[in-house]
């Protein structure tokens, strides 16, 4: 062997080093001697996961960012984004990996999550251990009470299921539950736009059949899934843009306002609006969608 | 000594189901402290272990007998432990519905008969909550009955906490306290949970890691004596601070588990099942080992002021220091067996 590709004794030693800490870690977790929170959410796991997700946001999708350090950098917050993906939300583990990157304090958001997927063998406890709660007032509250960022995609499924030719057209944002407990909590939303997510696996239609008989809730069809199989399930190229909006200040509304109905969907509508608007302007910005 | 110790010292408690092991322990419990009056304890068996000055009175609470004999022990607190959440000991499954619901009814009837009654304290439990997919992490007390309820254990006790809640309306005068208890794990405890985790290896649902709350024994007694010497008007979670989620818990066990796929789930489940207690109450089981459940304890800690002393994870570390080896294989302690001591 010749040439510069020789390693050198230190570099040896690294790689030794590095052998024996991750098996020293895999030792100790299956010791069971790890922390995870009360809700579930296992940071060292979060953290072993990241070189695939760091891989994806910068080499895969070639995410870029604005507005990141519009998240305050502690206490609570609530990021409100639009929601797509068809088969998994990587949105939402991008969203997380661009604070994790772009952010000058980075910290962990806990994601509220359809409560269907936590019915799915596998898919339940990653979702969990990532820092995903199943999506209901009671947990967002209790979450931004204890100062944690949290995002929320309002549109829910009918975001994440729909059809390929419906891409950036934001659908309906619920009963504005995310309002109400915004305004309980004196939380500040920060509205997030997602460009790029759309692209990844163009759902053309549904089956009802088959997910009825692998016991999924819903089960999406694209134009390699699930033709392909496995392989099916690897995401497009596409080129992203993640927005972070100016945060919009809650606290000045007073306690009682959660109940008035029409400031909630005025509120709700006024988020719904700014991502739309910050959609428009990013797919202009991205440009070509793959090159 | 508080205001509240002085004059429980006049007071006389009535423990129904004293001879269960949860009656037992707030018996020794009570009569432990300075200040509590007499301590009478009722059961249609009696109790397995020395209750010290606590008097037994036998009496059967499915009897509608109880009605002259609760009046007559002119009681001011009366403390229900005779809820059964699994078949025990001469109280095999058939008869769990007897003694929950009507059991609950007489003795609610004979409280109505007794005027000098001040509060009244049932120790149920929190899978009135249920577990599902999409349920909060952790439940408040206003969150009981948001799934239905789909175990006959469960409807159990949904249908006697309905009765408690009409006659804590028809009675206002009398403080009613109905504590909701997760699973509880301990070294001497003889229950579904325990006896799973003593298997030699551990069957889970593929692809389901449940968050689980588990209270410590110790902390189990201390709630129920400390809400009988401060019972709150309405229902209280009896729950740990945090969550463990069962892989963890049982690495900390040093127990190997095994991933049952659903197409065999439900034949091993049956066995299991059987071997636990019986296969139709496991069913409790097996929800709570595919979704979990959690519940706040917020009213525990500031209204009861009870302050627990393991959280989840605390109470699975004692469990496994002290239950690791032979003694918890072979050597299944008796249910009345009292708690032992945590060695530091």
């Amino acid at each position: 062997m010749s040439g510069p590709a020789a390693p050198t004794p230190e570099t040896v030693l690294e790689w030794a080093s590095t052998v024996q800490s991750t098996s020293d870690k895999i030792i100790r977790r299956l010791a069971g001697e790890y922390h995870e929170d009360e809700w579930g959410f296992d940071e060292e796991f979060a953290e072993a996961v990241f070189p695939l997700f760091d891989f994806l946001y910068s080499t895969w999708w070639r995410v870029k960012v604005e507005g990141a350090s519009n998240l305050p950098g502690h206490g609570r917050a609530l990021l409100v984004a639009n929601h797509s993906g068809a088969i998994f939300p990587f949105d939402a583990a991008m969203i997380a990996t661009a604070i994790q990157k772009e952010h000058p304090l980075p910290r962990w958001v806990r994601a509220m999550v359809l409560n269907w997927a936590f019915d799915l063998p596998f898919v339940s406890y990653i979702l969990r251990r990532l820092g995903g709660v199943a999506a209901n007032p009671a947990n967002l509250g209790r979450l931004l009470e204890e100062d944690q960022p949290v995002m929320v995609f309002p549109e829910g499924q009918k975001g994440f299921g729909k059809p390929f030719a419906d891409r950036y057209r934001l659908q309906r944002f619920g009963r504005g539950g995310f309002v109400e407990v915004a305004l309980e909590t004196g939380t500040p939303i920060v509205p997030v736009a997602v460009v790029g997510a759309e692209e990844i696996y163009p759902k053309l239609a549904e089956s009802k059949p088959l997910a009825r008989a692998l016991g999924s809730p819903y089960l999406p069809i694209t134009p390699t899934f699930p033709w392909l199989g496995p392989l099916g399930l690897l995401p497009l190229p596409s080129r992203w843009r993640i927005e972070f909006l100016e945060p919009i200040d809650l606290s000045g509304y007073g306690p009682g306002a959660s109940e008035d109905r029409s400031l909630v969907f005025d509120l709700s509508e006024q988020v719904r609006e700014q991502v739309q608007e910050a959609l428009y302007r990013g797919l202009v910005a991205r440009g070509p969608a793959f090159l | 000594m508080g205001d509240a110790d002085v004059k429980l010292s006049t007071k006389r408690i009535v423990i129904a189901g004293v001879s269960t092991r949860w009656g037992s322990e707030l018996a020794r419990t009570l009569q432990r402290r300075s200040g509590v009056g007499e301590i009478i304890g009722i059961d249609s068996a009696p109790p397995r272990m020395d209750l010290g000055r606590t008097e037994f009175v036998e009496a059967d609470i499915r009897d509608p007998a109880i009605s002259r004999v609760l009046p007559s022990l002119e009681p001011d607190v009366v403390v229900h432990c005779g809820i059964v959440w699994y078949p025990e000991k001469g109280r095999p499954s058939r008869a769990l519905h007897d003694i929950n619901v009507i059991g609950t009814l007489q003795l609610l009837a004979a409280c109505e008969k007794t005027p000098g009654l001040e509060s009244l304290i049932v120790r149920g439990s929190a899978s009135i909550y249920g577990s599902a997919p999409g349920a909060p992490a952790f439940f408040t007390e206003d969150m009981a009955r948001r799934y239905p309820l789909v175990t006959r254990f469960q409807r159990d006790i949904g249908e006697l906490e309905g009765y408690f809640d009409n006659f804590a309306r028809r009675r206002p005068r009398v403080a009613c306290c109905m504590l909701r208890f997760q699973v509880e794990i301990g070294p001497g405890l003889d229950t579904p949970f325990n006896r799973y985790l003593s298997l030699p290896v551990v069957p889970t649902r593929m692809g389901f890691d449940p968050r689980l709350q588990l209270l410590h024994a110790d902390d189990a007694t201390g709630a129920l004596a400390a809400a009988t010497l401060n019972p709150v008007r309405g229902a209280v979670n009896v729950a740990p601070d945090g969550a463990i989620s069962l892989s963890r818990l049982l690495r900390l066990c040093g127990k190997s588990a095994i991933g049952i796929p659903p197409v065999l789930g439900g034949a091993i489940n049956r066995r299991v099942g059987r071997y636990l207690g019986s296969a139709d109450l496991y069913r409790d089981g097996e929800f709570l080992l595919r979704y979990g459940r959690g519940c706040d304890n917020r009213r525990l800690r500031e209204e009861v002021g009870y302050e627990l002393a393991f959280d989840s994870e605390g109470a699975v570390r004692d469990f496994a220091r002290t239950s690791r080896g032979i003694q918890a294989l072979f050597q299944a302690p008796h249910p009345g067996s009292p708690v032992r001591s945590v060695p530091r």
